[in-house]
C-alpha cells in the first residue's frame, strides 16, 4: 500500500530529473557542434562575400558572389590551386597505393609469423612514426639536390611514404591481429595453397581494414606541409603549399576572401570524405591510437 | 613404420619450405620499410657531427660535438626550447580537459550522438595549414574576424557598436593564438582515446556502485577516473610527441615571430636562413631524442594497457 502510494512521486521526480539531464546533454552537444563548426562556417561565409565587403561581419552570408572562387582558381597572380589539387591527388594516390602494398605484407608478417627481433622491428617502426619531419629535412634536401630530383613528384612521394608507412603498418597490424585466422587453416585443409588461402579468404575479410587504412594514409599525405614546402616546385606543389603561399592582385596585401575560398576548396573534399567514412575512420584512429 | 617416419620427415621439410614460402615475399617489404624510414635519420645523425655551412662549401669537416654545444648555448635555440615546452604543455593540458568533458558527454546515449561525434572528429582530419589559416584570418583578424565581430555584435545590443573593443588577437597574444588553433585541432584526438577508455569500463561494477548509493560524481571520481588514468597518460604522451613537432600552425599564424618560434621552426630557420646544415641536424637529433624519451613512456603505457585488457 505505502509503496504503491510512493511510486508515482518517485517516478515523477526521476522523470523530471532525466528530462533535465537530457536537456543539459543537448545543450552541451550544441555547444560542441558550434565550437567545431564555427571556424568552418565563418570561412565559408567569408569565401562567398564580395571583396568590397570584406569587413562586413554580419554572421550570415551577405553580398554573395562566386568571384572569390574565380580568383582562387585563376592562375593570373601566380597561384596554381587547380594544378595543386591535381598534384595532391597524384601524390596522395601514389603514397597510399605504395604504402598499402608494402604495409599489407609487412603487417601480415608482423601479425602472423613468429620471428626473432619482431619486438625490435615493431619498436623501430613505431619510433619512425614519431620522428619529426624537420629532422629529416637536411639529408633529404641534400640528397635530392645531388641526384637532381628537387621539385619532382618522386622527391615528394618517397619521404611521404616514409611518414605514412609506419602508420599504415601499425593500424593494419592491430586490425589483422583480430582476424579469424582459423578460417585460413580451414581453407588450407580444404586444399588451398597458403597464397590462395590468403587471397581468397583473408583478403576479402581484411578489405574493410585495408580500406580504412587507405583513407587515413591519404588524409595524412594530403595534409603534409613541411617537406612539400621545401622539396616541391611550382609544377609539383600540393594544395597545402599552394594555399600557404597564396598571393592576390595587390602586392603586400593578403587576399583574405580569396584565401578563404581556397581554404574551402581544399577542405571540402576532406569533410565529405570524413562524413561518408566516419565510422571507419573512428575505428581506424582508435585501433592505431589505443590498441597498439 | 618406416613409411610413417619418412612421411613425417617429408612433412617437416614441407612445412619448413612452406614457412619460408610464406616468409620470403614478406622480407622485401620489411627491408624496404626499415630502409625508407630509418636511412634519412641515420644521415641526419651523421651530418650532425659535421661542421657544414652551405655558405662556406670549402669548410666542411668532422667536428665531434661542437654542433651540439652550439645548440645548447645558442640563445635563440634555448628560447625556442622553452617556447616549445610552454606551447606543448598548454595545448596538451587544455585539450585533454576539454576532450575528457566531450568524451563523458558522448559516452551517454542521446539522439544525434553519431552526428556530434562525426562533427567532432572533423577538426582533427582537416588540412592543418588550412585550419591555421582559418584561425588566423577568419577568427583572429582584427577587422573582420569572428571574435571581434562577436564583440561588435554584443556591444551593438546595447547600442554602442562603435565603442566595442577590437583587439588585434595575434599580436596581443601570439602564443595564445597558436594555442587556441592547436587546441581546437587536437581536442578530438584526445576525445577519441578517452572515449575508447570510457567504453571499456566494466559497467556491471559501476551499476553495482550506483545501486549501493554512489552519486554520479563519486562514480566518476573513484571509478571512472582511475580506470581512465592510463588512457589519459597515453593521450597526453601521444599529444606531446605530435605537438612538440608542430610546424604548420606556428609557420602559418605568426611565421615564428613574436616569441612563438618553437624548436621545429628554429631548426627550419637554421637550415634555410643560416644554411648551417650541421647545427640544424644536431638540433633535429635533439628533438628526436626528446621524442624518443617520450615515446618509451608511450610504449610502456600501451603495453600495460594491453596487459590489462588480456587479463
Amino acid at each position: 500500500m505505502t509503496t504503491a502510494a510512493l511510486e508515482p512521486t518517485v517516478n515523477r521526480a526521476s522523470v523530471s530529473r532525466r528530462r533535465w539531464s537530457s536537456i543539459r546533454t543537448w545543450i552541451s552537444a550544441i555547444i560542441i557542434v558550434l565550437w567545431c563548426l564555427l571556424p568552418f562556417y565563418w570561412m565559408v561565409v567569408t569565401s562567398f562575400r564580395d571583396v568590397g565587403y570584406t569587413f562586413d561581419t554580419t554572421p550570415w552570408p551577405t553580398h554573395v558572389t562566386l568571384d572569390n572562387y574565380v580568383t582562387a582558381l585563376s592562375t593570373h597572380w601566380g597561384n596554381h590551386l587547380g594544378k595543386a589539387l591535381l598534384n595532391s591527388l597524384i601524390i596522395g594516390a601514389s603514397v597510399t597505393i605504395i604504402a598499402l602494398l608494402v604495409g599489407t605484407f609487412a603487417a601480415y608478417a608482423l601479425s602472423r609469423i613468429e620471428f626473432r627481433f619482431k619486438g625490435i622491428v615493431l619498436g623501430v617502426i613505431m619510433g619512425a612514426s614519431m620522428f619529426p619531419g624537420v629532422a629529416l629535412l637536411t639529408p633529404l634536401f641534400q640528397l635530392f639536390t645531388n641526384i637532381g630530383w628537387m621539385g619532382t613528384y618522386q622527391a615528394l612521394i618517397i619521404p611521404e611514404i616514409s611518414f605514412v608507412l609506419p602508420l599504415t603498418v601499425y593500424t593494419l597490424t592491430s586490425f589483422l591481429r583480430e582476424m579469424p585466422w582459423d578460417l585460413e587453416e580451414a581453407a588450407r585443409i580444404d586444399g588451398c595453397t597458403s597464397a590462395q588461402a590468403f587471397r581468397k579468404v583473408i583478403l576479402p575479410l581484411a578489405a574493410p581494414a585495408v580500406f580504412t587504412t587507405a583513407i587515413l594514409a591519404f588524409i595524412s599525405s594530403w595534409n603534409e606541409f613541411l617537406i612539400s614546402s621545401q622539396l616541391s616546385s611550382d609544377k609539383t606543389q600540393p594544395v597545402t603549399v599552394a594555399i600557404a603561399s597564396f598571393t592576390g592582385s595587390l602586392p603586400h596585401q593578403e587576399p583574405y576572401t580569396a584565401v578563404m575560398a581556397a581554404g574551402t576548396i581544399v577542405t571540402v573534399p576532406l569533410v565529405i570524405l570524413v562524413l561518408i567514412f566516419q565510422r571507419r575512420i573512428v575505428a581506424g584512429l582508435t585501433a592505431g591510437g589505443v590498441k597498439g | 613404420m618406416s613409411t610413417a617416419v619418412t612421411e613425417s620427415a617429408a612433412q617437416q621439410t614441407l612445412s619448413r619450405a612452406s614457412a619460408w614460402a610464406r616468409r620470403a615475399p614478406l622480407l622485401p617489404a620489411l627491408i624496404f620499410m626499415i630502409i625508407i624510414t630509418q636511412l634519412p635519420f641515420v644521415a641526419t645523425l651523421v651530418i650532425s657531427f659535421i661542421h657544414w655551412n652551405a655558405l662556406y662549401p670549402n669548410d666542411i669537416g668532422f667536428d665531434w660535438f661542437s654542433n651540439y654545444a652550439a645548440v645548447f648555448t645558442d640563445s635563440s635555440m634555448l628560447k625556442s626550447v622553452l617556447t616549445t615546452v610552454f606551447l606543448t604543455v598548454g595545448v596538451v593540458l587544455i585539450s585533454l580537459v576539454i576532450g575528457l568533458l566531450v568524451a563523458v558527454l558522448l559516452d551517454r546515449r542521446f539522439w544525434g550522438r553519431g552526428f556530434v561525434r562525426t562533427i567532432m572528429i572533423a577538426p582533427f582530419l582537416i588540412v592543418p595549414v588550412a585550419a591555421a589559416l582559418v584561425w588566423k584570418h577568419a577568427i583572429f583578424n582584427p577587422s573582420y574576424g569572428l571574435l571581434n565581430g562577436t564583440l561588435t555584435w554584443i556591444w551593438g545590443l546595447f547600442g554602442k557598436a562603435d565603442s566595442a573593443p577590437q583587439p588585434d588577437w595575434v599580436s596581443a597574444h601570439p602564443l595564445g593564438a597558436v594555442d587556441a588553433a592547436l587546441i581546437w585541432q587536437w581536442t578530438p584526438f584526445m576525445m577519441l582515446i578517452l572515449l575508447a577508455g570510457l567504453q571499456s569500463r566494466p559497467l556491471d561494477v559501476i551499476e553495482a556502485a550506483r545501486i549501493d548509493g554512489a552519486t554520479e560524481w563519486q562514480v566518476f571520481r573513484h571509478m571512472t577516473l582511475p580506470h581512465l588514468r592510463q588512457y589519459l597518460e597515453l593521450a597526453a604522451l601521444l599529444g606531446c610527441i605530435y605537438i612538440v613537432q608542430n610546424f604548420d600552425a606556428v609557420f602559418t599564424i605568426t611565421s615564428g615571430g613574436l616569441g612563438t618560434a618553437n624548436l621545429p621552426y628554429t631548426i627550419y630557420q637554421t637550415f634555410f636562413e643560416a644554411h648551417d646544415y650541421g647545427q640544424a641536424s644536431a638540433a633535429g637529433v635533439v628533438v628526436v631524442i626528446g621524442s624518443m624519451i617520450l615515446a618509451t613512456f608511450v610504449l610502456r603505457t600501451v603495453s600495460s594497457l594491453l596487459r590489462e585488457e588480456s587479463r
